[in-house]
């Protein structure tokens, strides 16, 4: 019967109006012919129809039971009950909004955290097999030192000698100034060798891609675009190929565009995005310059770990080869884990606490969904009586709670869209390209899979429980009792006291959560960074060009700007630096004329920061002892070196350093320690003091190409970024092709490392916040629902001499037992719980009794504040009025 | 008008094989099939008419019987039932049950 069924189910369905005129007509000519027939005994026609009607009989009823026959459609009665669904909504439209808001704001906070989640943890990388291409770094576990650049000894000997890949790539980042043509350009590049683009399976999509010969050093030299790069500086020239293109002073052919949706994704997330990739990446097997980064194609069925051994089993067979190679092991990542930098632990936290939310959510709206059935109690035992089932309610309660979820959803869904470039100018730079397209909101066709799942999931949670309330009918009781409020089982009087206890406790854990960031963020934000922040603007100029590689040249434009900006009206101090503090670590093995031959593995090494005269002053970092650098350290003075107090104490401890020698790199002069430096965090508040040696700048050595930062000390109420004009144009005035990038003040540069935190604290406050109002309307629903109920009890209790105090006493006590109930639970989930965000937190421990503390309280007087307004009421309640209410 | 014969009242679930019966060998109306069955039966069965429609939509849903509008013999619309394949199945099972039962209640009547 199954498919003519359907077919007629969904004729009617559609064509309702058509059906019911084809029906009468088919009656109407049964009647004709029946009074025909009657005629035919000698009727006259008006009794010949009435005894057709006689025999007949009720017309209407034989309608109604074709109808019947026909049947209700299952996508009918879902027709209906959605018409219904919507007109109870619209009836109440304050429990409709508030419950819409609620579902929303969950459902919006999920869709956004889950985009993040999606687009930086799980969605598949775009390159072609991208579950066998690891990302390769290298780690020196003596040393401590992990996530460490690799040289061509080892890519070359991995390569060959390791069996785990099928082709291992390399490339090098670098600066790279544009000139010629238009005005000079400064982008970040990367030298790449050219296996690299075939290895993650993508191509230029105009011109070539690099053959293997062009990886040699010498000879002509080639260059790939970004598209962007080629729409921007060639205007999409189609005929760019081939062109000349002058990059760091030498003369590239360009061979190839790149496509627009190249992703960038098999970089390191802290580097910048490259614009362009230049051939004669040069790899030699006997160079150890720690400068490249590896890409490896795993062979099939070779893991993360197999591969590794191989490699380490490869890099002990080469560690005699050269020094630098001592002790350094392999270190691989897949490639997703590494576009994702370490930001998952802060993502799984924000997933989490987006679910309490959303949880919270639903119990709130339970609560609603509960009071709500319980006031139309009479009319479900009414529906009961007049023959529908049980089932058949809780499908129609189902219905509200899903149109309910449904739009709810959809509002999350443009609620997240915002959320999404909120959480955008949050979250730390490397999150965000990791993760392109997070701006545009949740568009994944995945993410809106998870929309719905979490929407029909909230259905069943938020809906559920009121609907087997609701449909658990006594009708013969509910009937008698409509128009009093004995309506309330205790047994649905518990339950929802449950859900609020149950959203008190996740509020608390959310509360804690949030607190223990705002804790971290404080401590990392009084963290003594060794030197003042404040009132430093810095400005980098990479100088690069023919004219600029000679040294003697370099130095007298470091010294022609810093001595014009000096004279600038609001400027305190300036001077110049290679490596600034906080931005990270460059390390550099340097000997001790004392101890010429440490074991290997433990040559000194230190940050190598190159500055000029005054840099302490501007930086405000304290000298300890001996001198700042000054005129007598030129080219033909003295070699000497400043270094800070770590390196003193873990080189000559117990010693005085002034006047120790030490040499750079293993070779070139030796250096005498004239000053001693107070520590600064060199890689941020995380990485600690580290030692550190400062050079000055007119005796650069050998093997670094001197400052790249100019960096300015403003008058203590001059803002330094207002002088941002001025000293461009003393650089310009200097060389007016010099690009100026990375304008920033200390102070940004300071902050930029607990971007994560502060992204986390920020989600964290804001979904604590939420949860705390959304459970203290919990509380204030449940109490002042359950005592509206009892007004008449109230009214008994002050008739019979209770004084308001104790009325007061009754409210207040039932709320603060359910805050009680919710803070101890809350406080236990918390324990369990915080640990795992440990990795995230600074200088707090995770059970912080300051933390948990505060929270309680918090929770604590918010709920008493809940119970004022339904204790308000009680209180006022008339004995008379309420006796004889009902 | 005419004196009524003594008429029967149909058992439940009979109107089904009844209007199936008259539908054999051709199409007709609802009001044709009434008559039908009321001239075969020599007006024995009465059908009541009130409830005709609702079966006939019944064994439509069924997909036993098919419904096409076409031209009367008034020259106006009406809806006319036929037999559908299975319908005809349908109705070789019912007549069979139908014997079966008859049968074994003229037994049993023939024993008491």
């Amino acid at each position: 019967m199954a498919w003519t069924d359907y077919c007629l189910r969904l004729r009617a369905l559609l064509f309702r109006r058509r059906m019911d005129e084809e029906l009468d007509e088919e009656l109407q000519f049964h009647l004709e012919m029946q009074a025909r027939k009657n005629q035919r005994h000698e009727l006259n026609p008006t009794e010949a129809k009435r005894q057709a009607r006689l025999q007949f009989g009720s017309v209407a009823r034989a309608t109604e039971e074709c109808r019947e026959a026909r049947g209700l459609s299952a996508l009918e009665t879902l027709v209906r009950d959605l018409r219904f669904a919507l007109r109870m909504l619209a009836r109440s439209p304050g429990f409709t909004t508030i419950a819409l808001l609620t579902l929303a704001l969950g459902i919006g906070a999920n869709t956004v955290i889950f985009s993040a989640v999606y687009a930086v943890l799980l969605k598949p990388l775009p390159f072609k097999g991208s579950d066998r291409l690891v990302f390769i770094l290298k780690k020196n576990p003596p040393r401590g030192w992990t996530r460490n650049p690799i040289s061509p000894a080892e890519i070359l000997a991995w390569r060959n000698q390791s069996g785990a890949f099928e082709d291992i790539a390399a490339y090098t980042q670098e600066t790279c100034v544009l000139t010629g043509g238009r005005e000079a350009e400064e982008d970040p590049c990367e030298v790449i060798s050219s296996n690299l683009f075939p290895l993650l399976n993508m191509a230029p999509s105009r011109g070539r891609p690099f053959s293997a010969e062009e990886d040699k050093p010498q000879g002509s030299r080639f260059a790939i675009l970004s598209y962007g790069l080629w729409r921007r500086r060639f205007a999409g020239d189609e005929n760019v190929i081939g062109r000349a293109l002058d990059v760091n002073g030498d003369s590239y052919t360009v061979v190839g565009v790149m496509p627009s949706n190249f992703s960038h994704l098999y970089a390191s997330p802290f580097g910048e995005l490259p614009e362009l990739w230049l051939s004669g990446i040069g790899l030699s097997p006997t160079l150890a310059w720690n400068e490249y980064f590896g890409i490896g194609r795993l062979k099939p069925g070779i893991s993360l770990g197999q591969a590794e051994a191989q490699m380490n089993i490869v890099s002990e067979r080469i560690e005699p080869m050269n020094k630098d190679l001592k002790g350094w092991r392999a270190q691989l990542m897949t490639l997703r884990t590494n576009a994702s930098g370490d930001t998952r632990p802060a993502l799984l936290v924000l997933m989490g606490a987006v679910i309490f939310v959303l949880l919270i959510a639903c119990a709130n709206v339970a609560n609603l969904l509960l009071a709500r059935g319980s006031r139309r109690a009479s009319e479900f035992a009414l529906r009961n009586a007049l023959g529908a089932g049980q089932s058949r309610i809780i499908r129609q309660l189902l219905t509200e709670s899903l149109v309910l979820s449904l739009a709810g959803g959809v509002l999350g869904v443009l609620l997240a869209s915002l959320g999404c470039k909120a959480l955008v100018a949050l979250a730390p730079p490397f999150l965000v390209k990791s993760a392109p397209g997070l701006a545009g909101g949740a568009t994944d066709l995945r993410v809106l899979a998870f929309v719905l799942g979490a929407v029909i999931a909230t259905t069943f949670f938020f809906g559920l429980a009121p609907a087997l309330q609701s449909a658990r009918p006594n009708v013969s009781e509910t009937l008698k009792e409509t128009g009093r409020s004995a309506l309330q089982s205790p047994h649905s009087r518990r339950f929802r006291s449950a859900l609020v206890v149950a959203e008190i406790a996740l509020a608390m854990v959310l509360l804690i959560g949030a607190g223990l960031m705002v804790r971290t963020l404080a401590g990392l934000t009084r963290v003594d960074l060794g030197f003042n922040p404040e009132n430093v603007l810095t400005l980098r100029v990479p100088l690069s060009g023919e004219r600029y590689k000679e040294p003697q040249v370099r130095a007298q434009f470091w010294e022609r700007v810093v001595s014009a900006v000096e004279s600038l009206p609001g400027v305190g101090s300036a001077s110049v630096s290679r490596g600034l503090p906080i931005t990270g670590w460059v390390g550099q093995f340097f000997t001790i004329l004392d101890d010429p031959n440490p074991p290997a593995g433990q040559v000194p090494a230190a940050n190598y920061v190159v500055i000029g005269p005054d840099y302490f002053r501007t930086m405000e970092i304290p000298l300890r002892r001996g001198r700042s650098f000054d005129d007598r350290d030129t080219q033909s003075g003295e070699r000497v070196v400043i270094v800070n107090e770590e390196l003193a104490r873990s080189y000559w401890p117990g010693q005085d350093p002034l006047g120790k020698q030490l040499q750079i790199g293993g070779q070139g002069p030796w250096r005498t320690v004239v000053g001693i430096a107070r520590d600064v965090l060199s890689q941020g508040p995380d990485g600690g003091f580290n030692p550190e040696m400062y050079i000055p700048y007119q005796q650069f050595p050998w093997l670094m190409r001197g400052p790249t930062h100019l960096v300015v000390r403003t008058a203590a109420a001059v803002k330094p970024e207002s002088l941002v004009r001025a000293v461009t144009q003393e650089i310009h005035r200097v060389d007016k092709n010099q690009p100026v990038a990375d304008i920033a003040t200390m102070e940004e540069i300071a902050l930029e490392p607990m971007k994560q935190q502060r992204m986390v604290m920020v989600l964290l406050a804001s979904f604590a916040g939420l949860a705390l109002v959304l459970s203290a309307l919990g509380i204030y629903g449940v109490l002042s629902y359950s005592f509206a109920q009892r007004t008449r009890e109230i009214g008994l209790r002050l008739a019979l001499g209770a004084d308001r105090g104790s009325v007061l006493r009754l409210v207040v006590g039932s709320g603060a037992r359910l805050a009680i109930l919710g803070i101890v639970a809350g406080t236990a989930t918390a324990l369990i719980l915080t640990r795992l965000m440990t990795g995230l937190l600074y200088g707090v421990r995770p059970a912080d009794p300051v933390t948990f503390g505060v929270v309680t309280f918090v929770m604590a007087a918010t709920s008493i504040f809940a119970c004022y307004i339904p204790a308000h009421q009680a209180m006022r309640v008339d004995p008379v009025v309420a006796l004889r209410h009902e | 008008m005419a004196p009524e014969p003594s008429r029967l009242d149909l058992l439940q679930g009979t109107l089904d094989l009844l209007i199936l019966r008259a539908l054999r060998s051709e199409a007709m109306h609802g009001w044709a099939v009434s008559e039908r069955i009321q001239q075969i039966s020599q007006d024995v069965l009465q059908v009541n008419q009130g409830s005709l429609y609702p079966a006939l939509h019944r064994l439509e849903h069924h997909g036993w019987i098919k419904a096409e509008w076409g031209v009367s013999e008034l020259g106006r619309r009406a809806r006319f039932y036929s037999l559908t394949a299975s319908g005809r199945k349908q109705l070789e099972v019912e007549a069979e049950n139908w014997s079966k039962l008859s049968d074994a209640i003229a037994r049993v009547l023939r024993m008491a």
